[in-house]
């Protein structure tokens, strides 16, 4: 019954995440205007961005470039749709992982020098952040045992707890905070597509990409964040309904503070962001989960 | 009595085969035999497979030693020094010599004086864990022969005018490896199993050494030495396990290892040691990496099929005592951890495609080693698949690196740039190939992921940091290369035409068993991994739960049907010019006008991040680190045992 269930979950991603994600995106604009100084676009500016995308006449270098996108797509969808159903977290993050390696596929496949520097600093991106986020899935299980008295990697479990897993594996999350910044693709670690203008080669990644199949790159970018921020609220869910309530407030200082990041901090080397995202994860996942392991 | 048979004419036919291979010359007559007997193999081993499918328990097949079979094995043993010895003389290699000599001694001493008193009632045995084996060898193996058939016709073309063609003794020496694999997983007196264990060893020997120019030399000496150390360890464990436990039966041996787990401490970790050298762990991996000077087929050989897989299949045996004995399972478990690290870090810097598949290899063995190591049923489900899935993968691209550099001249990644349109078949094949190695939904990731699981159960937190590292590792190194693969540019030729129908033939086999693994994977854990930790610890391994299994697969068949049927279609959409910031002279080409008004190529190389992940910086510290605790172990188990007893 599980897939049916994760058919079901995808298709409720699906509706919901990019409605949501498209309203945050625009909130992030808004809010990094303010701290610009400016008064910024509408709230509904990057659902207009895309809409207008979509009417744009279908150019291409070649055709292959769009089913990559389509499938980096399809597979965040799934992803989402696994967690969303109560499904296994580390399926979640396998199936994500494979959209992104279709994304950087799409940007290879070009042969375009622009799009494949931003493809090697794509992957480059996904080694930085695995490890942690394989930590991070390593003790939400933990947690779960330590808590439940059994471990899962199922998100269901957090309905059936006393407290948030927060309680135990707050180092892992502070980790976990450190490597969103690269996974929401949010300056200083922004090095193969950014939306600041003034920090990129060309447009990184999606240099040739255009109409139809940015618009999906750029539903799959909110997708993605809305499935990053119920990673977030994960750590703070337990059995109480009003929980959701407390998770939601999390969410949103928690992409606050993101913004201010990606405002504030100008892009690193690969180099710095490669170590330092080894070494938090390092330390963080690794003291966490010896903690929980030896304790 | 009909699986006797079977048995037996696993182990017997293929060397009649090479028997019959060393007498022919003629090229037409060497296909005909190569291919009928590989189809033979194959058959004769999934007939075998398919007769004792799903059995739980461990199959004993009375018999004893046959006196004829002893002297055969002593036979053997005297010769592969003897070989050992000429070549060592010949080519001035005294360490070998000296290694070669106290290993024929010590096994002649053994044979005389103590392995007389042992009696073993039951030769050869069958689990599913042997069927899974003999499948893999029976199928993956056999195609890689008739593989070579097509490849080293080529090969042949490219070496020097004059050059002795040796191909008789190539061939014979494939199938007598094929052979003596299935001696391994099939015997229970482990004096066969030693036999068998050395003739893969001298047979990789002159497979490696085939060319006899300086450097295939030098590496066929480095891997001899190396895996005449691996021997000589074995032998100690033979001495231990008949003096002090009066018994050469490997299920006796596991029996009284698991009611005293601390009694077996030393062989164990003697056979450990064994299987470390053969599974081409750190300190001892430079051998597999010397081991790609050999003809493409031999490297896909060692590395999926054969030989590797016999030092982890050793391993994976002794798994019920890894989980009780704790100095070898610490010794196994960490030096197949930090050689899956750190083999993961140097694949790299490396731009040698068959360089990144050996440390690949090296790696993956690493991950096996480990999972033996931590002795769970678990575990365990999770080193079956990683077997399995390794070796179609494996086998898969190095074909495909074969073939590729037939074509296209070069064994380099950077040299594969448009290889999706050059080659458009066998790009496919590349990247299914790649896939299945490291991402999801595909096989070998679900193994990993089991891997995972059973390393949180258990609390292995060292492992769980190393795996998430090296999985990172594994992504860059993988992601770059498929990317590479997947560039499409102006149309060039297509250069695939001229490849050989039985190349074809073995690169679809590996395709079709690729597709079928990852699609079955539910299946196969029911049908034959399930079954072998049934027969081990009476219980079934359920980490993955079923469904999750079922949706990976779907997944899987997703993906591959987007990558053989979706991607490199023309599409009706407007063709547009890439973007060469400026002034582009001839855009399918990607020249653009440079500053001095002549014109320049926009390429792209891949990252090697040589500063953080070169070989120099991180070899010395793997051996280093991996030798030490070797030493260690060792050394405190044969103290710990001269106390106690």
């Amino acid at each position: 019954m599980t897939i049916l269930a994760v058919l079901i979950g995808t298709l409720i991603f699906a509706v919901l995440a990019p409605i949501l994600g498209c309203l945050l995106a625009g909130l992030d604009r808004k809010i990094s205007a303010r701290m610009q100084g400016r008064v910024g676009p509408p709230l509904l500016q990057p659902y207009y961005d895309v809409r207008k995308l979509i009417e744009k006449d279908d150019v291409a270098v070649n055709g292959t470039e769009r089913v990559y996108i389509i499938c980096a797509l399809v597979f965040t969808l799934i992803a989402g749709g696994i967690f969303v159903s109560g499904g296994n977290l580390l399926m979640c993050i396998f199936v994500l992982t494979l959209g992104a390696l279709f994304f950087i596929l799409a940007a290879y496949c070009t042969s375009s020098p622009y799009a494949q520097v931003g493809a090697s600093r794509e992957t480059l991106q996904v080694m930085s952040y695995e490890p942690m986020v394989l930590f991070m899935a390593v003790a939400f299980f933990m947690a779960v045992q330590a808590i439940l008295g059994m471990g899962s990697f199922d998100v269901r479990a957090v309905l059936y707890l006393d407290v948030p897993v927060i309680t135990n594996i707050w180092l892992v999350f502070l980790g976990f905070l450190f490597v969103l910044t690269i996974k929401l693709r949010k300056s200083p670690f922004d090095l193969s597509y950014s939306h600041h203008a003034h920090q990129e080669i060309v447009k990184g990644v999606t240099t040739e990409m255009s109409g139809k199949t940015l618009a999906m790159v750029e539903v799959m970018h909110w997708c993605e964040n809305v499935l990053f921020m119920l990673w977030v609220a994960l750590f703070f869910v337990w059995g109480n309904p009003a929980s959701i309530i407390l998770a939601l407030v999390v969410v949103a200082v928690v992409y606050f503070f993101e913004i201010w990041i990606d405002n504030n901090f100008a892009r690193v080397k690969w180099q710095t962001m490669l170590t330092s995202a080894w070494v938090v994860a390092l330390v963080a996942g690794g003291i966490n989960i010896a903690f929980l392991a030896y304790l | 009595m009909a699986t006797l048979g079977m048995l037996w004419f696993l182990i017997l036919f293929p060397l009649v085969v090479a028997v019959v291979l060393l007498a022919v010359r003629n090229n037409q007559a060497r296909n005909v035999i190569v291919v009928a007997s590989a189809i033979v193999i194959g058959l004769a081993s999934l007939f075998l497979v398919a007769a004792n499918l799903g059995v739980d328990y461990w199959k004993p097949i009375p018999m004893a030693s046959p006196l004829v079979v002893d002297i055969i094995c002593m036979v053997l043993g005297v010769a592969i020094a003897a070989v050992i010895l000429y070549f060592g003389i010949k080519y001035k290699n005294t360490l070998a010599c000296v290694l070669a000599a106290v290993q024929v001694v010590g096994s002649l001493v053994f044979e005389l004086m103590f392995a007389h008193n042992v009696e073993v009632t039951e030769c050869l045995y069958l689990d599913s864990l042997s069927l899974l084996m003999a499948f893999i060898i029976g199928i993956v193996g056999s195609g890689i022969c008739v593989y070579a058939l097509g490849y080293m016709e080529d090969f042949q073309a490219h070496q020097p005018e004059g050059a002795k063609d040796r191909r008789p003794v190539f061939f014979a020496l494939m199938f007598v490896f094929l052979s003596a694999m299935f001696v391994i997983i099939f015997s229970n007196n482990m004096m066969w199993m030693f036999t068998g264990w050395e003739v893969t060893t001298v047979c990789s020997f002159l497979l490696i050494g085939y060319t006899r120019t300086e450097e295939s030399l030098n590496n066929a000496f480095r891997q001899i030495v190396m895996n005449l150390i691996g021997g000589i360890a074995f032998l100690v464990a033979l001495y231990v396990m008949a003096i002090e436990m009066g018994t050469l039966s490997l299920l006796e041996f596991l029996q009284l290892g698991i009611m005293y787990p601390e009694m077996v401490a030393l062989p164990a970790c003697a056979l450990a040691l064994a299987g470390i050298t053969k599974a081409a762990q750190m300190p001892f991996h430079t051998w597999l990496l010397g081991a790609m000077v050999a003809p493409t087929p031999t490297s896909a050989l060692l590395h999926s099929s054969t030989m590797v897989k016999a030092g982890v299949f050793l391993l994976i045996k002794l798994a019920p005592i890894f989980y009780l004995s704790q100095i070898p399972s610490v010794m196994v478990i960490l030096v197949g951890g930090i050689t899956f690290v750190l083999c993961s870090f140097m694949a790299i810097s490396q731009s040698n495609a068959k360089r990144v598949l050996a440390y690949s290899t090296i790696a993956n063995l690493g991950l096996i080693v480990a999972c033996a190591g931590v002795g769970t049923p678990e575990a365990v489900w999770a080193a079956c698949f990683l077997i399995l899935f390794h070796a179609i993968a494996k086998s898969l691209l190095f074909l495909c690196v074969g073939t590729a550099e037939h074509h296209i001249g070069s064994r380099d990644i950077e040299d594969m740039d448009q290889l999706f349109q050059r080659m458009p078949k066998l790009a496919r094949f590349m990247m299914l190939g790649i896939m299945v190695m490291f991402i999801a939904p595909f096989g070998m990731l679900i193994a990993k992921w089991a891997t995972l699981v059973s390393f949180v159960e258990m609390r292995q937190v060292a492992l769980i940091v190393m795996l998430a590292f090296g999985s990172a590792a594994t992504f860059f190194f993988w992601g770059k290369w498929l990317g590479k693969l997947s560039a499409i540019a102006a149309e060039p030729d297509n250069v695939e035409l001229s490849v050989h129908k039985s190349e074809w033939g073995s690169l679809l086999l590996m395709v079709v068993l690729a597709i079928l693994s990852c699609a079955c994977l539910p299946l196969i854990s029911q049908a034959v991994v399930d079954p072998y930790i049934q027969s081990v610890y009476g219980t079934r391994a359920a980490d993955i739960q079923f469904t999750n299994q079922l949706l990976a697969a779907l997944l899987a068949i997703v993906v591959i049907i987007v990558l053989f049927a979706g991607v490199g279609k023309q599409n009706k959409s407007k063709q547009a010019q890439v973007y060469l910031a400026g002034y582009s002279a001839n855009n399918e080409q990607r020249v653009f006008k440079n500053s001095l008004s002549g014109t320049t190529e926009a390429t792209m190389r891949n990252w090697y991040l040589e500063g953080i992940f070169g070989e120099t910086r991180i070899r010395p510290v793997g051996e280093w680190v991996c030798g030490i605790i070797i030493a260690a172990a060792i050394i405190i188990s044969a103290f710990g045992t001269s106390v106690i007893f």
